[in-house]
């Protein structure tokens, strides 16, 4: 399999986007022809390929080189095929995206994943604000695929989630799975403020308890669910979560957020004290 | 500079010229008459074979003020869905129902039109209405003033203030807000909503001032009527959307004792409750009403459709109507308990029976209007759909077996529950160029615009003659704004900026007292701040003012 490759020559004084630089709207056109694509730097519009060294065929594969937190909305909109980063991204990283996969071996600016319906999303790195989250304005975040992040995530990961799942191996800020309406977040590292905050449904599941919870959440005691069995199987090629299997099935589950219908759940790993 | 526009068919029906072929002459921003043979014409235009009108008016699109910016705030998918790139001349914009200012003005000017005008300024709003205005590029505005919702208004009427008062009270208010007419909407059932009132019929009570909407449109009516402003009250029913609202239409017409009166967006009040589903088309009679009834003027409201936002001050109708709000979300609010206002997004479906019905009312009423200087085209953008719309429903009203084929695509129920098949009628060229020129500048009293004799605004039009209206309608060959050529192709070739348009009928200014004490009590800024000036609209706002004329002589 070819790649086409865009590796950024300088650093940019502007933002980017780079939506248009996916597999399926760069497939059968050659470096030269990619080259030519008009992207706006600022006020003007200037050709890809004073941006950026292009090689390659265009194909399944796309790389980007760059060590730029200004490259804004890679891989938006995508449908198939899979674009790797070698290095940073900007803000919307497969914002939209349908299927298909992106790596990222640095790490990303805000909203990550925002409004995606499909595909796989992996960073190495971490993650801005609003990981998973939604479109300014909308009333839904990330709809589907999953989202794993080795690194920590911002604030506000997986804010108005509808469905698919987040794996966060370190931190993350405040406000993790706020208005939540759906959907599965793991946190393996420690979560900030105010967690859950306007949660309607989903699941939350932690390694380590919050510092506090809001008083909006209710203690619904100590469970065993194996289901958490069934779920950390699925991550056994993931090295990073596999430790969650180690934690046991038993959890400490609380029930929120009550100002907001109360269906959400957050549950806390606990040791087992049988 | 003079320019000669040789040869073109006009349609002219302000001057009784249809498609006839004859030049026209502009200095600088004026229509001239033909010069003597020893003047330079330092361009022309061959125009054989092309379509000559004056400039489009848009007599009732909501364009600005506060509810319309509430849409736009409300449908971020909208702006990014319709996203408008800046180009060589024009600036960037966006949004299909709820088009930023510059989106709308571009979109305005390149199919055709030069002034619109938006209904629905509140007075605490007027402010930011005409900032919005001003910001739209490329055409004239104007705005009508709501009142009849306002505290102080039914308060004098309550306590039976003389109708000079009242005369007074709504010269001011055109004054102050820099408005051309009045509109009032849902005549007291916006406050009769605050109330805990769900309906207002013409002549319920209202719960706590115990007058009747018959008594605010006939009181205000007279008020314009015996201020000489040339429009007439426009109003916006009791009862939107209701079935059987008709009743209600018939009797907010009877409500204005042979004034003249405007009913706007008809079509959503001409509602009858007969078939399985009680709800019918009741347009017949409401037709035949506007055909008897000499003093009545209508724009219909014409839905179509698709996605779209209902933007309305009828906080009563906006409530009723918010679980059908698509996509799910709406807002309803008071405003400077002046009046209120309603945001609901809604998208009409040609399978559903109801919206399918109202698609055929609309037509109907076009279509059995007799007189078309009385029956305007508008589809109360965004209510009835975007304006962006009006070259479709031009060629709807022109061509009947376009109108007959879309018929059968639509609920089929509706089809059959509609006249619409059976209706015969095409509009001409003629009476297109009445209903969106001749009619709504005389009935709004712009003397200077709307028709093509010497010495009106040199606000034209010319079309490529075709086929399909629609394809005429939307790209226009040339459009010039007060002598300059501002469109060419359907594409802004030269952006400009237009001016305000309101009246200043006399009143006295003792009334400021009353309304003074009423401020001091009641309102959030003092009486002082709340007027408009002239040099704050050239300097402040970025738009200058054109006074037109009132009618002359007393009535």
């Amino acid at each position: 399999m070819s790649t086409l490759t865009l590796r950024l020559r300088s650093p940019l004084s502007q933002r980017i986007d780079m939506s248009p630089f996916t597999p399926e709207l760069v497939a059968g056109r050659q470096a030269d022809e990619v080259a030519r694509i008009l992207l706006w730097l600022g006020n003007r519009q200037v050709d890809a390929g004073e941006l950026f060294a292009i090689n390659g065929n265009s194909t399944e594969q796309i790389v980007i080189q760059s060590d730029s937190d200004r490259l804004d909305r890679i891989g938006a909109d995508m449908s198939g095929g899979s674009i790797r980063v070698e290095g940073n991204a900007g803000a919307y990283l497969g914002c939209g995206m349908r299927d298909g996969a992106i790596h990222v071996s640095g790490d990303v600016g805000l909203a990550a994943g925002c409004a995606m319906r499909g595909g796989r999303l992996a960073l190495d790195g971490n993650a801005g604000d609003f990981l998973g989250g939604a479109l300014p304005g909308e009333r839904q975040g990330m709809r589907g695929g999953s989202i794993v992040v080795k690194g920590s995530a911002g604030d506000r990961a997986g804010d108005s989630m509808r469905r698919g799942m987040i794996l966060i191996a370190g931190d993350c800020g405040d406000y993790s799975a706020s208005r939540m309406v759906a959907g599965t977040m793991v946190v393996l590292g420690q979560c900030g403020a105010h967690t859950g905050t306007a949660m309607r449904r989903g699941s939350l599941i932690l390694t380590n308890a919050p510092k506090s919870l809001p008083v909006t959440f209710n203690d619904n005691g100590r469970h065993n669910l194996n289901f958490l069995t069934l779920l950390s199987r699925g991550f056994k090629d993931l090295p990073a979560f596999a430790s969650l299997a180690d934690k046991g099935n038993l959890v400490q589950r609380w029930l929120g957020d009550l100002s907001c219908g109360g269906k959400g759940e957050i549950l806390i790993t606990t040791p087992d004290l049988a | 500079m003079l320019i000669k526009l040789e040869g073109g068919r006009i349609y002219d029906p302000a001057n009784n010229i249809n498609g006839e072929i004859g030049d026209l002459y502009v200095r600088d921003n004026e229509i001239v008459a033909a010069p003597g043979d020893n003047e330079t014409v330092h361009r022309t235009y061959a125009l054989a074979g092309k379509i000559v009108m004056a400039g489009a008016i848009d007599l009732h699109t909501h364009i600005g003020g506060g509810k319309v910016n509430i849409a736009r705030t409300m449908l971020p998918e909208d702006q990014r869905g319709n996203v408008m790139a800046k180009g060589g001349l024009t600036r960037s914009g966006g949004g299909h129902a709820a088009p930023s200012t510059l989106a709308a003005g571009y979109r305005y000017a390149e199919m055709g039109y030069t002034s619109c005008f938006e209904p629905a300024v509140l007075p605490a709003n007027a402010r930011q209405a005409h900032m919005e205005m001003a910001d739209t590029p490329m055409i004239d505005t104007g705005g009508y003033a709501m009142l009849g919702n306002d505290d102080l208004l039914l308060q004098l009427i309550a306590d039976g203030a003389e109708q000079q008062t009242v005369n007074d009270y709504v010269a001011w208010t055109l004054q102050a807000t820099q408005c051309i007419g009045i509109k009032v909407v849902n005549p007291g059932g916006i406050n009769a909503f605050k109330f805990n009132q769900r309906a207002l019929d013409v002549d319920d009570a209202h719960p706590h001032y115990r007058i009747t909407p018959r008594e605010i449109v006939s009181k205000l009516s007279r008020a314009l009527y015996e201020l000489n402003v040339p429009h007439p009250l426009h109003v916006h029913a009791s009862n939107l959307g209701v079935p059987g609202n008709y009743l209600s239409t018939l009797a907010t017409m009877e409500a204005a004792e042979g004034l003249p009166i405007h009913l706007t967006h008809i079509q959503f009040h001409s509602y009858g409750t007969e078939g399985d589903r009680k709800f019918s088309s009741s347009a017949a009679v409401i037709a035949e009403a506007v055909n008897r009834q000499a003093n009545v003027s209508i724009d219909v409201g014409q839905i179509m459709f698709g996605q779209t936002v209902t933007v309305s001050g009828d906080t009563m109708a906006q409530h009723a109507n918010h679980n059908h709000a698509h996509p799910h979300k709406w807002t309803c609010m008071d405003i400077e308990c002046e009046a209120g206002c309603g945001v609901v997004p809604f998208r009409y479906r040609d399978k559903n029976f109801v919206n399918a019905l109202q698609w055929a009312i609309g037509l109907e009423l076009f279509l059995m209007v007799d007189d078309p200087w009385r029956v305007f085209l508008t589809t109360d953008h965004p209510n009835g759909a975007p304006f962006t719309s009006y070259p479709h429903l031009i060629r709807l009203l022109m061509d009947r077996s376009f109108r007959n084929d879309l018929l059968g695509e639509i609920n089929p129920d509706a089809a059959s529950a509609s006249h619409l098949g059976s209706l015969q009628r095409e509009y001409s060229l003629y009476e297109i160029a009445i209903m969106t020129r001749a009619a709504p500048a005389r009935i709004l009293g712009l003397t200077d615009r709307g028709h093509l004799a010497p010495g009106a605004l040199a606000d034209i039009t010319v079309y490529h003659q075709h086929e399909d209206p629609e394809q005429m309608f939307a790209n226009p060959m040339l459009v010039f704004k007060a002598g300059d050529l501002v469109v060419e192709e359907g594409r802004i070739s030269k952006p400009v900026k237009g001016t305000t348009q309101v009246v200043r009928p006399e009143y006295d200014p003792a009334i400021e007292k009353e309304i003074g004490r009423w401020f001091e009590r009641y309102h959030s800024i003092s009486l002082h701040n709340f007027g408009i000036s002239d040099d704050e609209m050239a300097e402040g706002i970025g738009s200058r003012v054109t006074v037109h004329p009132c009618r002359e002589g007393r009535p």
